[in-house]
């Protein structure tokens, strides 16, 4: 038997995978040292869809993805926030160094419009990035988006409810993600190009109280905090 | 001098025979009475002639689009035609209601021989599906009269148009009844031998307008024309035979009308950011849709591409019958590389304005907005939305800011339950005392049992609201 194996692996008969590095698809590293670990130095996929699985704002998926959009401001493209859940906060933004000259916030009334306006902007050549949060999407309207990122070799990254986690999707890159007790943020890969899902792992998300952030809590609570609840 | 005449012998039926998809047999009649004035090509070819009463041209055939006259549309279909023929020609004279005069010596100069400018003239009139008869005349009225008569030739010998003009039938000279009948009684019939009559016989015979008219188209006396100056705008109109009510019908007659505008403004040298289209209804009102585009643009094709977005959005109250392309607004054209030298890349400028003007036209412009720090202490206050515009200033940056939640809430709601963790304040904003809207909050951040981190304030009366969020 071993024999037979020999003679059709000398031959090269037969293909073997592990001699063949894997061709690395082009993305933009996270800026987040752990993340990039997760995803084996792949980082957000350029060109395909991405979704990030939360259940309410706040608990630091925007820190996510902020490296990014400071990458894609500085190269002079737009980002384009389409349909976000609150108002992305000027202050803020520009706190944090993003070129606001390159973000554009869409809002769209009918379904349609909201797929019409995520395809449109995917395929055009001034875009940089994507961020969407388009409410409930059928598996062919992601598809659809996953060929016009393709075409345009950008970044969408989809911001998708947790209970879509169990519904297959076309997405390049799936990130679940939870806030912990800690303020810190898990992040569990359910999916990615190349590669397994893997564990969760916990995102230190600095920052978010601004470069002031005091290590030990330094509150005032004052007379009021006792009549809380 | 040399005058080159165009006569329009049925513009209006080649007018809106632009706009059908598949060609159909017209006539045009007088309001008032019962004749046929204009015939197109295909009712001649099924015996309709002019003159014959429309009776007659119904039984010939039964499916004939009729037209009534009307002299001021004619005009405005004259000026439109005078629009594009001012790319080939300097010096215009409108002859109402049919014909165009231009003055040809000059142009001689740029088309070096008349055979050439013919057929310029013939390449564009064929371009635009119109039928004109071509004529030159060592006078304006010669010209004229020569165009009228479907007797022009292409040649710039002064003898043989002469002679040409000596043999026209007194009835084909333009002149009124009563002379045309002295003129017959005293036996002549042909234009020649009036003009071989001594003019003292002639003025004694003879009215002074009639001498007059007589003398400008034999070349005796002067004849001044007052050259037509072409309006700062751009107009056109589309009519249609049978009535559109399905806004994708307006497209087709639009395309034309586009290539037109995008013709005119290539030859302006100039670019435009807004068409205004007017759609005209039975019941005499008007739907008048702003095209607006993001930046300044020329091609026909960017504009169809966005008038058929604007048309998708808003379906047509009633019927259409007919639809006017104006554009008023012209800026000078900016350097247009719209690809590189190899090919490859869009100018991003262009692929920006392509882009956000898609998304305008069917979004609206509203529902595009860019973001701007405001300088203000209130937080609801310290940002506002913009308009985009292609170029904007960079907003000054404030040193060292407090921080500041990523996700502000549309308006803060009441404080569920107490926080889990304070993790820091409180920063005391007071401000808008000056206009009414005053706040006087204690700002913190929290982090809710939810998990989520919170930017909550204590008003005055010690309510709780969350404000925002650390996203």
């Amino acid at each position: 038997m071993s024999d037979l194996l020999n003679t059709l692996i000398h031959d090269a008969r037969v293909w073997q995978g592990r001699r063949h590095g894997l061709a690395r698809p082009p993305s933009h590293s996270t800026g987040h040292a752990t993340l990039d670990r997760l995803l084996d130095h792949t980082g957000w996929p350029v060109g395909a869809l991405s979704e990030c699985l939360i259940d309410r704002p706040g608990i630091g998926e925007l820190q996510l993805v902020l490296p990014l959009l400071k990458q894609v401001a500085e190269s002079e493209r737009m980002a384009f926030w389409i349909n976000p859940p609150c108002i992305p906060y000027a202050p803020a933004l520009a706190g944090a160094n993003i070129a606001l000259e390159q973000v554009v916030v869409i809002h769209t009334d009918a379904p349609g419009d909201t797929l019409w306006t995520l395809e449109n902007c995917l395929r055009a050549s001034v875009t940089g990035l994507v961020l969407a949060w388009p409410g409930n999407l059928a598996s062919r309207d992601i598809r659809r988006l996953q060929l016009a990122a393709e075409a345009g070799r950008n970044v969408c990254i989809l911001f998708r409810e947790r209970h879509q986690a169990r519904q297959s999707s076309p997405a390049a890159l799936r990130l679940e993600l939870e806030a912990r007790d800690d303020r810190q943020l898990q992040v569990q890969v359910l999916k990615r190009r190349g590669g397994w899902p893997g564990q969760p792992a916990t995102l230190e998300i600095d920052g978010r109280l601004g470069q002031r952030e005091p290590s030990a809590p330094r509150v005032i609570t004052g007379p009021w905090a006792g009549s809380m609840g | 001098m040399l005058w080159l005449y165009l006569h329009f012998p049925h513009l209006l039926l080649d007018h809106l025979a632009r706009s059908q998809e598949t060609p159909a047999a017209m006539v045009t009649v007088a309001s008032t009475s019962q004749q046929v004035l204009q015939v197109c090509p295909l009712a001649q070819q099924q015996g309709v002639q002019a003159g014959m009463r429309l009776k007659t041209a119904l039984a010939l055939t039964p499916e004939l689009g009729i037209v009534h006259t009307n002299s001021t549309r004619e005009a405005e279909l004259l000026e439109q035609q005078a629009c594009w023929l001012y790319h080939y020609a300097a010096q215009i004279v409108l002859y109402p209601p049919d014909g165009l005069l231009l003055e040809a010596s000059s142009l001689l100069r740029l088309y070096r021989t008349l055979p050439a400018l013919w057929q310029t003239l013939e390449n564009a009139l064929a371009s635009r599906r119109l039928t004109a008869w071509l004529a030159c005349g060592i006078t304006p009225k010669a010209a004229r009269l020569l165009a009228r008569q479907n007797l022009g030739q292409c040649s710039d010998d002064h003898t043989l148009l002469a002679a040409q003009v000596q043999e026209l039938p007194l009835p084909a000279t333009g002149l009124e009844t009563r002379p045309l009948e002295r003129l017959a009684r005293l036996g002549l019939t042909r234009l020649g031998e009036v003009a071989a009559l001594p003019p003292r016989e002639l003025a004694r015979r003879l009215a002074p307008e009639t001498l007059a008219h007589i003398q400008q188209i034999l070349g005796q006396r002067p004849d001044p024309q007052h050259c037509w100056q072409p309006p700062h705008r751009f107009q056109q109109r589309v009519d249609f035979m049978q009535e559109v009510e399905q806004s994708q019908g307006l497209l087709f007659p639009l395309q034309p009308l586009l290539n037109e505008l995008e013709e005119d403004l290539l030859w302006r040298q100039e670019d435009t950011d807004r068409l205004q289209l007017t759609l005209h209804h039975r019941d005499h009102s008007q739907q008048a849709l702003s095209i607006r585009t993001a930046g300044p643009e020329h091609r026909a094709s960017a504009f169809l591409e966005l008038v058929r977005l604007h048309l998708e959005r808003q379906p047509l109250p009633a019927p259409v019958i007919a639809m006017t392309l104006t554009v008023t607004r012209f800026l000078p054209r900016g350097t247009t590389i719209s690809r590189d030298l190899l090919g490859e890349n869009e100018d991003p400028k262009e692929a920006w304005q392509t882009l956000i003007g898609r998304l305008q036209a069917r979004l609206g412009r509203g529902a595009l907005r860019q973001l701007e720090p405001q300088a203000d202490h209130r937080p609801e206050k310290a940002w506002a939305t913009a308009g985009l515009q292609p170029q904007r200033r960079k907003p000054p940056v404030t040193q060292n800011p407090p921080p500041r939640p990523l996700w502000l809430l549309p308006s803060p709601q009441p404080l569920q339950q107490p926080p889990q963790t304070w993790l820091s304040g409180p920063e005391r904003i007071s401000s808008g005392w000056w206009d009414g809207e005053r706040v006087q909050r204690d700002y913190y951040s929290a982090l809710l049992t939810s998990g989520q981190l919170a930017w909550v304030y204590r008003d005055d009366q010690g309510h709780w609201f969350v404000h925002g969020w650390f996203g």
